[in-house]
């Protein structure tokens, strides 16, 4: 990305490479960007996927614990 | 991939691009602000640290970013006092105190005095220094730009602007000061303690201490000081009226983008005015000289009644010109006026605010729909860019402008406290922040202010997923604008000065394009005709000006801002300016480029930016009103806060539009803990915050799931209700309404809220009330019926029914428990074998129903007895009086419910019978008749028998039947005689007859319990028979001269169509196909069961009665055997002869007053009777030989009427056919019943045959 000429007045040299290397920093930053946005849709999208899956547990949970309060006390019926 | 291995940046950036493609949905609404797990912001800001790389910049202006780098430090450095003075809590107040010299631990108290204080005095002293160093800095920047030689030089805007942002400063600091009486008192302590240990020993520190305590308790001491100051440097004020005309002409021409710049600029406006005002200029004076504009600033002040000036603390900017030395109030015509400042007034912008909403809203959604989309394979045009950077820009503006005025309603509000006298609601003892924010504004304002709130964190959310969007086009938008203006159109003017021989100018603009330009591969185009002051060649001179993806940095900015100003600026170092050696349009396109770059720097941060312009974190802190309670509350309770003031609001008002949004205001509270962490840095603000939302959340979640709960149970109890109960009530004026349409489906969808960085599953926690909420409603039921009688079972049922619609309702959104698993819990039934409803249906049973209740065949009903209760009312527990959502929904729907089923309270009928069988199913059927049967072996072993007992002793031993020649009065007066002990007996008519019904009644509720339950199963079977291909015979007439078989034949391919087409349907043949083996099975057993349910002809009644048949054992029911080896014909030991006996009783004729045995005791009566005769096998012996039928035999004959010993012998006959009937009923029923049991338990050839009877005279004689 340097310069590939050599410019006319040699103190603008800098300034001209500054310009290259400040896109390839914002080329990169703009990268940590998109991670960091895709990092916190993946959190969203999982929590939203957890919360659900969580939930079905819960069900079965409490299902469970139901049918088994039916069965070990149902043994008494007369 | 293993570590070590290198990739290259090519591939990196393809791994990050592949990262948009991986599917991450999330299913919920968005209605929430903006939450980041991760929050990025790069920031560039060097503070002009890189000012030395710009070497072919005008030198003066680089100095100045020296200066500037400087001053900036120090206005941090400022912000950083005014968080410490703004945050300070009183320490003092929490010491103990030395409450007298000869304390004996005072030494001890005053060395931990100082020893706690120390830290926080030496911050003071900081303080003090920092304002010597502040002001002596800002005089010297000022001193050296009034320099006699100066005077008249170029100061940039840039340098203007930070000088007022000192000003700004100052005067912050100086409020917060003369506020801050706790930082005054915890000094004081410090001091007293100090003195005593004489810790301040050297001069110097004593020195100090004296001063600070000056500093500390003079008012306006920095303000003052200042000023002071000032008034050494000859022609300040002149350097001052430049900074104020600047602040106003950026804040008329919106040179401003975030709220703080706004406020910082009008408060500058008033301080700076202040500061000018004084014994040796007079700013009205300047004015006159049109030096200054104050007419044009009094309308600012007046628009900006008062602004923030730090956290809640708010000042009146005019307060500043009031106090100045030549104040004079005629100049200030709209700021003395009295009526309201136009701040207060959200409510009239409100229609404009919602317009631009949603205009930029739709401007945005196109744009975003797009980049979502369409995937890109070039690089936005120039013009793509532009109008992406407008949008963006157009964006930040319009949230600033809506948190402004958020703002100001608010600072408006905290300054201008309501009282009793304005709002009624308001209390006389109200506390000052409770008159500032809970009752001071209206349920409108609170409304436009959660709108507000909603479109500004809304927009946010919208606008902060496009950033990488935005960045993009900003970005190349800014270096396309800036490349091509120095690269193209500074050429124009530079041949001009380099024509024109003008140095300084070429200089200037040569200096602009060497700062920042970017030539295309780094080359400057070879032998411009411009450089030389030529005119371009006819076929044009082509220069290719590059494009990146990358803007300038801070400092280049601002070095090419600062020098094109001075090209164009009016004042400059020279004798004229350098504007009038520039072309009219060239001078026009450098100030338009100036004016447009001013934003560059707030987009290049756009992150940045987009938060400041939507940070509302002020509207929870009350340090200010803290300190102002002097210590009497520690924290305000969270009615008096307003994130809270507006979540509650929507809450209160259920508002439907509003509903969505009420997520919003409890962002407020993100804001706050972000400012406390990240901006006070204070850690028990954060915990307090945190404090406070642990409590709102519960609130709202508690307020909101019983809100949402009460919504669907409105909502099934009116689809429930009956519609033309409905019309009838709403033509009699009483209106049922149906619930408002709620928006609560979105709120029940929200699956993570996010609140300081918690992840909450709202629809869980909502799940888990409603949960709770259906149990309690379901337990409200069945304690309902518990406090009543039998006859509640069809209101249970309906409010079953109801909550079993609302568990429908709402399992839609939320998962809940299954219903009937609910309902067994409620019914105590998960475990025991019977619930509460079949104990409360026996109970019922056994003490009302039975003993009270009369039946009544020809209404196949019972019904209790008005006046005469046998047994007192059984005691029942107290309905509970919960809240109407529990019930029925509201308190008018529970009213138009308890009408209605108000018509089934006073009798036991058919419906009653159909809700017991359903609700109770076979097992509590089951119960109950066993309890029942034991009920009536109870009084067939115990208290009947014992009757039975005692009357066949006042039996007498033998009762013929007479002939017919005594008549028929003969032979009832001859039964009134032998029976007359019987009938005298005393509790024959109450007791014994008492204990008949009872157990009559239990046989009929057997019967008719029996026969709800088979319409029932006959419903279940019709339901099923579409499944199990039960299909009915379609109808195929059979005429005359047809031929049958064909017709079979006919119907026989009929029926396989039909079998074919709905084949589908048959649960059975469907599983063994689908299903595996197991699945096969069972479904093959259910529908086995549900097909031969009614096959085998089970009856319960028959079981009931051959039950009841064993406890017939004792012999007194049979009586003795029959001497003759046959039949008892006169001897009264058998039971039917004694309900003959009873059956006399109960036949006689009423007198007056007097109730009959039928309106007493029913048909139960005689129903126990027949029953028990029936099942002694008495019932021809019965019919035979019983006295009544006797009666009404010779009767029918002789039609004699007369009156037999008080007895009307024509009414009793009338009784006695009347009964006649009845029992032949009852014993038809019986034996239909009874008859498979008869036919197998004596076979045929059991029978005895007899042959008949001969008469002794005839006998002897054979």
């Amino acid at each position: 990305m340097a310069a590939q000429h050599q410019p006319q007045h040699a103190a603008q040299r800098p300034i001209q490479q500054d310009w290259a290397n400040r896109e390839y920093v914002e080329v990169i930053t703009c990268s940590i960007k998109k991670i960091s946005d895709f990092l916190n849709s993946f959190d969203m999208s999982c929590r939203s996927r957890l919360a659900t899956l969580n939930e079905k547990l819960t069900e079965l949970e409490r299902r469970v614990e139901y049918i088994e309060a039916r069965i070990t006390k149902g043994e008494t019926l007369s | 991939m293993a570590a070590g291995e290198k990739i290259t940046l090519t591939d990196a950036l393809q791994n990050v691009d592949v990262l948009d493609e991986l599917p991450l949905p999330d299913r919920q609404p968005c209605i929430e602000a903006l939450n980041k797990s991760i929050h990025y912001q790069a920031n560039f800001d060097t503070n002009f640290e890189d000012r030395n790389a710009y070497v072919f910049g005008v030198a003066k202006y680089i100095e100045q970013a020296t200066i500037h780098a400087d001053m900036n430090k120090l206005l941090e450095e400022g912000k950083e006092y005014a968080v410490m003075l703004f945050t300070w809590r009183c320490c003092s107040r929490a010491l103990p105190q030395v409450k007298s010299n000869d304390q004996p631990n005072r030494t001890q108290i005053y060395q931990k005095i100082v020893e706690v204080l120390e830290p926080q005095v030496s911050k003071l002293v900081r303080f003090m220094h920092f304002q010597n160093r502040a002001i002596s800095r800002f005089s010297e920047e000022v001193k050296r730009l009034c320099h006699k030689e100066k005077r008249n030089d170029f100061v940039s805007e840039a340098y203007l602007l930070t000088l007022g942002k000192f000003m700004n400063m100052f005067a912050e600091l100086d409020e917060l000061k003369n506020m801050k009486s706790s930082v005054r008192n915890d000094y004081a302590a410090y001091r007293r303690a100090a003195q005593f240990l004489r810790v301040l020993s050297d001069p110097v520190a004593l020195q100090e201490s004296q001063t600070l305590s000056i500093n500390m308790a003079t008012q306006n001491k920095i303000r003052d000081t200042l000023k002071e100051a000032m008034l050494q440097i000859p022609g300040y004020e002149e350097l001052l009226a430049d900074i104020v005309c600047l602040c106003l002409s950026m804040y008329e021409t919106r040179m401003y983008l975030e709220p703080e710049e706004k406020y910082m600029l009008v408060k500058v406006m008033a301080f700076g005015l202040n500061l000018m005002d004084s014994t040796t200029s007079n700013i009205y004076k300047m004015d006159a000289k049109k030096r200054i504009n104050i007419s044009k600033i009094d309308k600012i002040l007046k628009t900006l009644e008062i602004v923030p000036l730090y956290g809640d603390m708010q000042i009146a900017p005019y307060h500043y010109i009031k106090c100045s030395p030549n104040f004079d109030g005629s100049k200030w015509p709209l700021c003395e006026r009295n009526e309201p400042s136009p701040q207060s007034n959200l409510l009239a912008n409100l229609e404009a605010i919602r317009e631009d909403h949603m205009e930029y809203i739709s401007q945005l959604s196109r744009h975003s729909n797009e980049a979502i989309t369409t995937m890109r394979d070039q690089p936005r045009s120039d013009i793509e860019n532009k109008e992406l950077f407008d949008l963006a820009l157009k964006g930040l503006q319009l949230l600033s402008a809506w948190t402004q005025q958020v703002m100001e309603l608010y600072s408006w509000k905290l300054l201008n406290p309501t009282d009793p006298h304005q709002n009624p609601d308001c209390p006389k003892d109200a506390e000052e922040y409770e008159r500032a924010t809970r009752y001071n504004y209206s349920s409108d304002e609170k409304f436009a202010l959660i709108e507000v709130i909603a479109m500004i964190k809304g927009l946010q959310l919208l606008m902060a997923r496009m950033e990488s969007v935005f960045m993009d086009a900003i970005r190349r938008h800014i270096y396309q604008e800036l490349q091509d203006f120095v690269q193209l159109f500074l050429r124009d003017p530079l041949r001009k000065a380099i024509k024109k021989k003008s140095d300084v100018i070429k200089g200037i603009i040569m200096a602009v394009r060497d700062t920042c330009v970017d030539w295309l591969r780094g080359v400057e185009p070879h032998d411009d005709p411009a450089l030389r002051g030529k005119k371009d060649p006819d076929d044009g001179f082509f220069i290719k000006v590059p494009r990146r993806n990358v803007g300038p940095s801070s400092t280049q900015l601002y070095m090419v801002r600062t020098m094109l100003e001075s090209l164009t600026a009016e004042k400059s170092g020279g004798k004229k300016t350098l504007r009038k050696d520039i072309d009219f349009s060239h001078l026009q396109t450098i100030d338009n480029f100036h004016k447009t770059s001013f934003f560059w720097n707030y987009l290049i941060n756009f992150n940045e930016t987009l938060f400041n312009c939507c940070d509302l974190s002020q509207l929870w802190y009350r340090e200010f009103y803290l300190e102002l309670t002097m210590g009497k509350r520690i924290q305000f309770p969270i009615e008096m806060s307003m994130p809270w003031v507006l979540t509650d609001h929507i809450l209160e008002t259920k508002e439907p539009s509003m509903m969505e949004y009420i997520l919003y205001p409890l962002d407020l509270y993100n804001d706050s803990a972000h400012y406390a962490l990240t901006k006070f840095c204070q850690q028990f603000l954060y915990d307090e915050v945190e404090a406070e939302v642990n409590l709102c959340f519960d609130q709202f979640v508690y307020k909101l799931s019983d809100q949402v709960f009460a919504y669907y149970k409105h909502l099934s109890g009116s689809i429930m209700l009956d519609k033309r109960f409905r019309s009838e009530c709403a033509s009699h004026g009483a209106k049922i309404n149906y619930p408002t349409a709620n928006r609560y489906q979105t709120l029940l969808k929200q699956r993570h809220v996010s609140i300081l960085g918690r992840s909450i599953d709202l629809n869980r926690l909502i799940g888990q009330r409603i949960n709770a909420a259906l149990q309690k409603a379901l337990d409200v039921a069945i304690a309902r019926f518990e406090a009543g009688d039998i006859t509640g079972i069809v209101e249970l049922e309906g409010l079953l029914e109801c909550n079993r619609l609302t568990h429908k309702l709402l399992s839609e959104y939320l998962t809940l428990n299954d219903y009937d698993a609910m309902l067994r819990e409620a019914n105590h039934n998960v475990s025991a074998p019977y619930g509460r409803i079949t104990l409360h249906v026996f109970w019922e049973l056994n003490y009302d129903f039975l003993p009270n209740y009369c039946y009544n065949a020809a209404t196949n009903r019972f019904v209790k007895h008005d006046k005469l209760t046998f047994v007192t009312d059984a005691k029942r527990e107290k309905a509970p009086n919960p809240s109407p959502h529990y019930i029925w929904g509201t308190k008018t729907l529970t009213t138009a419910y308890s009408t209605i089923y108000s018509l089934y309270t006073r009798f036991v009928g058919t419906p009653h019978f159909h809700s017991i069988v359903r609700l109770l199913g076979y097992q509590g059927i089951a119960v109950v008749i066993e309890e029942l049967l034991k009920t009536i072996e109870g009084f067939l072993k115990g208290t009947t028998l014992e009757y039975v007992k005692m009357l066949m002793k006042v039996l007498p031993p033998t009762c013929k039947l007479l002939r017919f020649d005594y008549g028929s009065p003969g032979v009832l007066a001859y039964y009134n005689a032998n029976l007359v002990d019987l009938i005298q007996y005393p509790d024959l008519r109450m007791e014994v007859f008492q204990s008949f019904r009872e157990i009559g009644n239990a046989i009929l509720f057997t019967v008719l319990l029996e026969q709800a339950m088979t319409q029932e199963e006959v419903c279940d079977l019709k339901h099923a028979a579409p499944f199990q291909n039960i299909i009915p015979k379609p109808h195929i007439p059979i005429k005359e001269g047809d031929n049958r078989k064909d017709k079979e034949a006919e119907l026989k391919l009929f029926m396989k169509q039909l079998e074919k087409k709905y084949a589908a349907l048959q649960v059975v043949s469907v599983i063994k196909k689908l299903g595996n083996q197991t699945q096969a099975d069972i479904a093959a057993e259910g529908d086995l069961l549900t097909r031969e349910r009614l096959c085998c002809g089970l009856s319960m009644f028959e079981i009931v009665l051959t039950r009841m048949k064993s406890f017939l054992t004792d012999a007194l029911w049979h009586g003795e055997p029959p001497t003759n080896g046959v039949i008892n014909i006169d001897k009264c030991t058998e039971f039917h002869r004694l309900w003959s006996a009873i059956q006399f009783v109960f036949c006689m004729p009423m007198r007056e007053n007097e109730y009959t045995i039928e309106e007493l005791f029913g048909e139960g009566l005689n129903w126990a009777g027949c029953s028990i005769i029936m099942l002694l096998g008495q019932q021809r012996r019965f019919e035979a030989l019983d006295f009544c039928y006797h009666i009404l035999k010779v009767n029918r004959v002789d039609m004699k009427d007369e009156n037999v010993k008080g007895i009307q012998l024509k009414k009793m006959v009338d009784r006695i056919r009347k009964f006649q009937i009845l029992n032949n009923q009852i014993f038809s029923v019986l034996n239909k019943y009874m008859k498979t049991t008869d036919a197998e338990s004596m076979p045929v050839e059991h029978v005895r045959c007899f042959p008949p009877p001969i008469h002794q005279s005839l006998a002897t004689t054979i």
